[in-house]
Order: structure tokens, then sequence, then C-alpha cells
């Protein structure tokens, strides 16, 4: 063939290849970080708490929403969020604005699955006989919230309405909603980098009430947060440093790595102490993805159970099992008492090891007569890692499951606190 | 004159069959295989027969086993100059992939897809033609199933596009193969319906096309 078109065809090919999109969703508002709740206090934060139904902006974040406020701590300082959580994947992240007049909360709206992000300032009031006005806290029989506002896209000023009225309280059954690598994925663009301290304070605006996170070792045995075997752009910034994350001391991984956000690499404990101090997560699942002894998360386990027993927090958190390697490991440890693990193999190794929770992947379905069966034996039963929508409504639904792992704990949080 | 092609836009003659077989390699997306880069071939099956001096109709089979892909399609092509030929058409698919892995998978999903397409060729020599062909991917259907546990899709939405560049010409002898490229920027790929991918954006799918021409 003549050289020159084999050079045309190669610029074709170079040129289709070369076109991958680059994806992002900056953040379009500062949050002030106030501590104390401003206007809201307990009792009207409470009330808030709800499924609301959406009129004006239903388009864009569907018929219904489930408002619920949460906090984290900063020492003796506490900061109060209002998180939405929409059906097509979908979150708020709002604070008190006291500056405004009225109980006012500004922050920003996301959608997960893209890139679509915005501004929004909503305000609360109460509709009492037709008339709405200024919710001041007391509400009569016959009053109804009404939280409305005006949201808009990208940074620019908000101006389009977003109305949504109170219709019933949160579904109260007990459930747990597991975030996926202590928060979300990297993937879906969130504000902070999966396996930071960053996305543990920020899970539960994201819809969870408890994390799994991502242990491994470095090269002098410190127990870290990172999901992947090797150091790549997928999770850290550009740094010239390659191959697996056990080739590195946790000074050199301190020193030299930054994760995509800009975070440090985490070590276990610091995330654990971060659980502990500042979030209201009640559930820590440390999946094990190292080869070594286990006995050194064990012993971090221990200590910040006893922790947040000392500081009053119902708090869990186990040990994940994923592998017969892992199984092993838990086996060879010299003492299991105090041990919380969970197990995702079969019920047959689970009833072996006698671990509290089983845990199957969720594309093995509904496992009726299994999951009945290890409830029976008091046993817990989480599934993973869920992210399709319909799927979690499903499993929520139709299934005795006593929590979800996702990447999209918004969406479990939609479903679960809107159940009837 | 007819050469022995599969993608250049010229029509068989009519009552007359073309074939080939050979593979197809789909590298998949870090978005969704994160790490790990997995090189995903198939094995690709195609088949057309003329029915008219400018139409032609379409087969294709793209198959590993444990998930299949089969399409028909109608096309309409015709020649602009002796060297430059253009075609249009339209191809459905069906998919179907079922995965029973013992403590990992007890799932099933199939759907259909459109691929709306136009074609356009440029025979360089006798016997070496390249061909530039564009396709939009449509998403018609979706059922997946986990254990007892089903969702469905039934709305039509535009899933992304394809434009792929291949080559036809002789191997050795009078034997021809196919050599291309097809990059989809698409939402959805058949080929990873077990991944689950929830991204609502395009992906990137790169793909290498190897055909014998039978």
């Amino acid at each position: 063939m003549n050289t020159r078109y084999l050079v045309l065809a190669g610029l074709l090919v170079t040129l289709l290849m070369g076109c991958r999109k680059d994806y992002e969703a900056p953040v379009p508002y500062t949050f002030s970080n106030m501590t104390g709740s401003g206007k809201f206090p307990t009792a009207i934060r409470q009330a808030i708490n709800g499924v609301y139904t959406v009129t004006d902006g239903s388009d864009k974040f569907g018929a219904q929403v489930v408002l619920r406020w949460t906090y984290t701590h900063n020492g003796a300082d506490t900061s109060h969020h209002l998180s939405v959580f929409t059906s097509n994947v979908g979150y708020f992240d709002m604070e008190p604005q006291p500056q405004t007049g009225g109980l006012a909360v500004g922050g920003y709206w996301r959608r997960l699955q893209d890139t679509e992000i915005g501004l929004v300032q909503l305000t609360v009031n109460v509709r009492r006989s037709g008339v709405v006005s200024p919710f001041t806290g007391r509400l009569a029989t016959g009053d109804t919230l009404v939280v409305s506002g005006v949201y808009g896209d990208g940074d620019v000023t908000p101006t389009k309405r977003l109305t949504m009225t109170y219709a019933r309280p949160l579904n109260p059954r007990p459930f747990s909603i597991l975030a996926h690598r202590s928060g979300g994925r990297t993937s879906d663009l969130l504000p902070a980098s999966e396996n930071s301290v960053e996305i543990i304070k920020m899970a539960s605006r994201l819809g969870a009430t408890g994390i799994e996170i991502d242990v491994r070792y470095t090269k002098d045995g410190v127990p870290i947060l990172y999901h992947d075997n090797t150091l790549n752009l997928r999770l850290i910034q550009k740094n010239g440093l390659a191959g697996p994350i056990e080739a590195y001391t946790y000074q050199q991984l301190n020193t030299l790595v930054r994760l995509v956000n800009g975070e440090r690499i985490p070590t276990l404990e610091e995330a654990l102490q971060t659980v502990v101090d500042e979030t209201d997560l009640s559930f820590v699942w440390l999946d094990t993805k190292y080869i070594g002894s286990m006995q050194k998360v064990q012993t971090i386990q221990q200590t910040y159970l006893q922790r947040a027993k000392a500081a009053g927090r119902s708090l869990q958190i186990v040990i994940g099992l994923p592998s017969d390697d892992a199984v092993s490991l838990y086996r060879a440890l010299p003492e299991k008492a105090n041990t919380p693990v969970l197990c995702e193999l079969d019920t047959s190794i689970t009833r072996s090891i006698n671990a509290n929770i089983w845990a199957p992947r969720w594309t093995l379905g509904d496992q009726r007569a299994e999951v009945n069966a290890m409830k029976a034996e008091g046993r817990t039963v989480f599934v993973w890692t869920l992210d399709e929508p319909q799927f979690i409504r499903e499993f929520i639904d139709q299934t005795r499951f006593d929590g979800i792992l996702s990447n999209y704990a918004c969406v479990v949080a939609y479903y679960h606190y809107s159940q009837q | 004159m007819r050469r022995p092609g599969i993608y250049f836009p010229q029509a068989p003659i009519p009552g007359r069959w073309r074939k080939s077989i050979g593979a197809i390699f789909t590298t998949t997306p870090p978005e969704l295989t994160e790490e790990i880069r997995v090189n995903v071939p198939a094995i690709d099956f195609n088949l057309q027969r003329g029915i008219s001096k400018n139409w032609f109709i379409t087969g294709r089979i793209l198959t590993q086993v444990v998930q299949s892909n089969v399409g028909v399609g109608v096309r309409y092509a015709r020649p602009l100059t002796d060297r430059l030929f253009i075609s249009a058409g339209d191809d459905m698919h069906v998919w179907f992939g079922v995965l029973q892995i013992k403590d990992v998978f007890n799932s099933q999903a199939y759907g259909l897809q459109n691929f709306p397409n136009v074609s356009v060729g440029y025979r360089f020599t006798r016997d070496v033609q390249m061909t530039l062909k564009c396709e939009a991917i449509l998403d018609a259907y979706y059922k997946s199933q986990v254990g007892t546990l089903a969702i469905e899709r039934n709305a039509i939405r535009y899933n992304g596009l394809a434009v792929s560049v291949v080559i036809e010409q002789p191997l050795y002898g009078k034997k021809h193969v196919s050599l291309g490229l097809r990059a989809a920027y698409s939402n959805f790929n058949w080929q990873l319906w077990s991944l689950y991918d929830t991204f609502d954006r395009n992906l990137f799918y790169p793909q290498l096309i190897f055909g014998f021409i039978l």
C-alpha cells in the first residue's frame, strides 16, 4: 500500500483515539464552616427531616425528595448540614445561612452520575390555611412545612424556582446505608477523594450511616487507606511515583503523594479517629486489601471500639473478609475475642468462623432462603456494592437485607427513608 | 467492479452472499474497570446478501459464549465516482448475557439496540479500499435480572455514537481481510453489561476489528 495512505489512516486513527473526554464537576459553593446550629435548634431540625413532594423543580429533582439534617464535630464545635436526597442520584449539601432573614440554608446540588451541579438557596416556611409564612419553630395542627427557594446550574446565580412540601416523616426502620470507599468513588467527581479523611467527614451528608474503607499496609507496616494495587493517576496527582503502594514507606507516601483532590493518604488510625471524633457514622467496614498479619488492624479496631464506647458512641467497626486468604488471616489471629468480622464468602464459611455479618454480592440476587436463615441465626446481612438505582429500590422494597453498600449512598438514603 | 469487502459501501451482486469471520477486541474504559485494563475479545461473523443493484441486507453475530449479540440490517449503497462510494442503513441488534458463577453472579440481561449508519468508501487502488463508517447508537430496550429481582427500561434513548475506519485489502493471494478501528463513545456497552455501569456519561470504547473475508 502506498505510504501516504498509511499515514492518512494513521492520522484518522489518532484523531479517533485521542478524543477521550475529561469530566469535571467543581463545587460552586464555599462553605463557611460555621459552627453551631444558628437559627436551627434541635426541634426545628427534627421538624424539617422528612419526605417532601416537589412541585417547582420536579423536572430536575423528581416528584419526591428526602430532607435530612446531619452534623460533624470539630473539637467542641458542631456544624450542621441539611441534605436533600433525590431519586435521580442527586444530593444537596446545604448549611444554615444566619445572615439571611428567616430560616435560610444555602449550598449546592449535584447529580452524581454526570457532571450536573449548581447553587441552591432555600428558606423554610409554614403553610397555614393556604397562607405561607416564615417558620418560627412551632407547628400547629394542619400546618405544613414548605421548603422553597431557587436553584441554578453551574456557578451562575440561582433563579429557577424549587418548592418542596412536607409529606410525611422519614421511614424509621433501622437500615444501614454504607458508603463505599469512605463515602464515594473518585470517579463520581465528588469534592473529596475516595478513602480520604475529607470524604469520611462528608459521608453522612451524602446519605451514609456507615462507611466501607480499604485497608492496605505500607512497606513499613502502617495500615493506610487506599483501594488500588498500585499508585496511579486514577487516584493520585501526578508525581512520577508508580508501582505497588506496599513498595513505599508511610513517610514517603505522606510526603510525596497526594490524592486527586489534594488530600494526604490517611492512616487507618487517622480515619477511625475522624469517625469517632467528628462524625455521626455508626458503622465502619474495614475491607481487607492487604496480605500479611491481621493483628495490627485488629489492635486498631479494638482501640477505636473502646474509644467510641468511652465517647458514648454506638459505633460498630468490623473487619471485612472478602477472600479465602483474608479468612485465613483471620483464622490465624491468636485471639479473636472482641473482633467483629463481616464475611463476604458463602454462608457455610460465614458460619464456620461465626462472623457477625454476612455480606454477599448483590449480583447474586435476593437469596431469600439464605438471608432468612442467616437472620434467624442472629446475623446481620448486607449486600455489596449496589449502585444501580432501580435495583437499589428493588432490594429495599423486596428483600430483607439489613443494609446496602453503595457508591450512591444518596440513592439508598432516598429509597430507604421514603419507603412507606 | 466489486472487490471483496464487508465494510466497503458497495452492495453485493443481487442474490450473492458475502461473509467474513474474525474478532473484535474491545478495551474497557478506566472509569469502569479502574486500574485493570481488559481487552475483551469477541468472535465476529458477518453475512451480507445483495437484493438489488443498490440494496443489500446485513447480518452479524458477535459472541463471547456467555454473552452474544445478533443483528440484522438493511443498507442502500451507490457509487459517486468509480473510486468513491457511499451507503446509508439501519441495523437492529439484540444482545443477551447470562452469568452463573458461584458466590459471584446469578445474573442475566438482554436488550435491543439500533444503529442508523452511513459509510463513505474510497478505493485507492484495485485492491485496497478504505471505509469511514459513522453510527448512532440508540437503546431501545433493556432488561436485567439478579436472582428473582428484575428491572426493565423500555424508553428509546440516544446512547452514543461510533466512528470506524476500516481498510480492506488482500492478505495473501486472493484472500482479503478487514482491518480497522472503531471508536465508540457511548453511555452503555452491551459487552460490559455485567459491570452495571451507572455513569450517565459517554465513555470511550476503542475496538480493534479484524476479519477474514470468506
